[in-house]
């Protein structure tokens, strides 16, 4: 939380449970406007649970979820704010197979939005064109490395003009040599002040792009600071336990 | 040899019928065309419906769910039947109008609508169970990706579900438009002149199986052409499947 800066996002007292089983355990927290926070942690920890509480995929049990100052409910109004606010990028890309890499950037603003063809088309190649994918427009999914459908993704997802942009886990199904051009475009869209929450196992890219570091287990934040003092000097046991094995890597 | 070629391929049998029976072959292709493409629609509706989400949803679902489970678990010939014997009367007795209870559309005699009628409502019921099976298969990330860009349930199956399901189920709903083709020759209960009906009256006047041999030909003409066709899209499915993994 930089102190000051009236947070775009807030979290209350989140708790999510599928039956029995208690995912989110009340999670408090506050984004601010440009802030990248990196949320850490085990799997089966509720981070990519947090994820879809916050865009509503999967509608809270318990809490409030606060966007721009309105807090969200779960009336269909309430989905429609969200949706067009917050961008979403999946682990495994969720890309539309039948559509080309340039439409799959146009259907939302031209659906949801109600933009012209004309203007989508534009924004989508200018977006394209950002993330590296200028000579790719055309091709469909599955003539696209998994890097590359990544990055139309987040294409797509800016094509809504999101204010905070949740990216959960996004180079967990890449080849190693694929996953630094996609983090390279999730450096460039911080460095341009977006909002973003990553749910992530790149310690680096926590490292060097964060502006906070969440470390999340059994469905509670148990610590949180500036990555160099939460990465590089965790006060909590559980948080170096899991630090000692995925840094040792 | 020459009792079976008599009975069975009697060429003079076929040629002095062979108007009547190329009529009837006709309306069986009409029924099939129409009765088919109903119900590839009725079976999408029916899909939907039972695709419809949340709690407001529950007794469409519901009503869905029970229409299928009934209209697969009855016969074909028994829904003929039961139409045929009461749409009439209902009709007569103002209690449905009657361009549903006699219809004769298009010049059709309502016995080919009846037809169609039992048709669609059994075969849409099949199909909604073809349109669900690609439904579900489409994976569920497609559905919350479109859903987080903001798109609305409709939207969302409208532009990204069904497409997807639509390209899954074709080979299926094929194999259930050639099982209807074939089925259409029960609507010959109902005195409808279809070709299983006309070629049976030539059997019944020349005692000649040859008119009824014809008929089945007629078929195949039709169907081992599709047969090849559902086998060409379904190697052409496979083909992509596998170019698709990494």
């Amino acid at each position: 939380m930089s102190a000051g800066t009236k947070p775009i996002l807030g979290l209350r007292g989140i708790r999510k449970n599928f039956g029995d089983l208690l995912v989110l355990d009340g999670i408090d927290m506050d984004v601010s406007k440009g802030e990248v926070v990196c949320v850490i942690g085990p799997s089966g920890s509720g981070k990519s649970t947090l994820l879809r509480c916050i865009n509503l995929l999967e509608p809270p049990s318990e809490g409030t979820v606060i966007l721009e100052d309105k807090e969200i409910t779960v009336s269909k109004g309430d989905l429609d704010f969200v949706r067009q606010r917050v961008g979403m990028v999946f682990q495994s890309f969720n890309l539309f197979p039948n559509k080309s890499a340039l439409e799959n950037v146009t259907l939302g603003p031209e659906m949801v939005l109600g933009r012209s063809a004309d203007v989508c088309r534009e924004r989508g190649l200018e977006l394209l064109a950002r993330v590296g994918l200028s000579s790719k427009v055309d091709e469909f999914p599955d003539r696209l490395s998994g890097g590359q459908q990544q990055r139309v993704a987040i294409a797509r997802a800016l094509a809504m003009d999101p204010t905070v942009m949740l990216f959960d886990e996004v180079t967990s199904a890449l080849d190693p040599e694929l996953i630094q051009g996609v983090l390279n475009v999730l450096k460039e869209l911080a460095s341009e002040g977006m909002t973003m929450i990553c749910v992530t196992h790149e310690m680096k890219f926590a490292r060097e792009v964060g502006s906070r570091v969440i470390f999340m287990d059994g469905g509670k934040i148990v610590e949180q600071g500036p990555p160099a003092e939460v990465l590089g000097n965790p006060q909590q046991e559980r948080t170096q336990k899991f630090l000692g094995l995925v840094l040792d890597r | 040899m020459d009792v079976i070629r008599h009975l069975y391929f009697d060429f003079p049998t076929v040629q002095d019928n062979f108007s009547q029976i190329m009529g009837g072959f006709s309306e069986t292709v009409q029924l099939s065309l129409i009765a088919g493409a109903a119900s590839l629609i009725w079976g999408l509706i029916l899909s939907l419906l039972r695709q419809t989400p949340g709690r407001i949803g529950a007794p469409v679902r519901a009503l869905a769910i029970s229409y299928i489970d009934i209209f697969r678990g009855v016969p074909l010939l028994l829904v003929l039947l039961i139409l045929y014997t009461s749409l009439g009367t209902l009709a007569n007795q103002g209690t449905i109008p009657d361009f549903i209870g006699q219809p004769e559309w298009f010049g059709k005699t309502s016995n080919f609508w009846i037809g169609v009628y039992a048709l669609v409502i059994t075969y849409g019921a099949y199909m909604a169970e073809v349109y669900r099976a690609g439904l579900e298969a489409v994976p569920r990330g497609q559905t919350e990706a479109a859903r987080s860009l903001g798109m609305s349930h409709n939207q969302a199956m409208r532009h990204v579900v069904v497409p997807q399901a639509i390209s899954k189920v074709t080979p299926p709903l094929l194999n259930d438009f050639i099982a209807l083709m074939k089925d259409t020759a029960l609507v010959s209960v109902i005195s409808l002149n279809e070709v299983v009906q006309v070629s049976s009256d030539v059997q019944a006047t020349t005692f000649n199986s040859s008119a009824l041999m014809f008929a089945a030909i007629l078929y195949l003409l039709l169907t081992i052409p599709l047969a090849r066709m559902l086998d060409k899209m379904i190697a052409g499915q496979q083909l992509k499947v596998q170019r698709a993994v990494p």
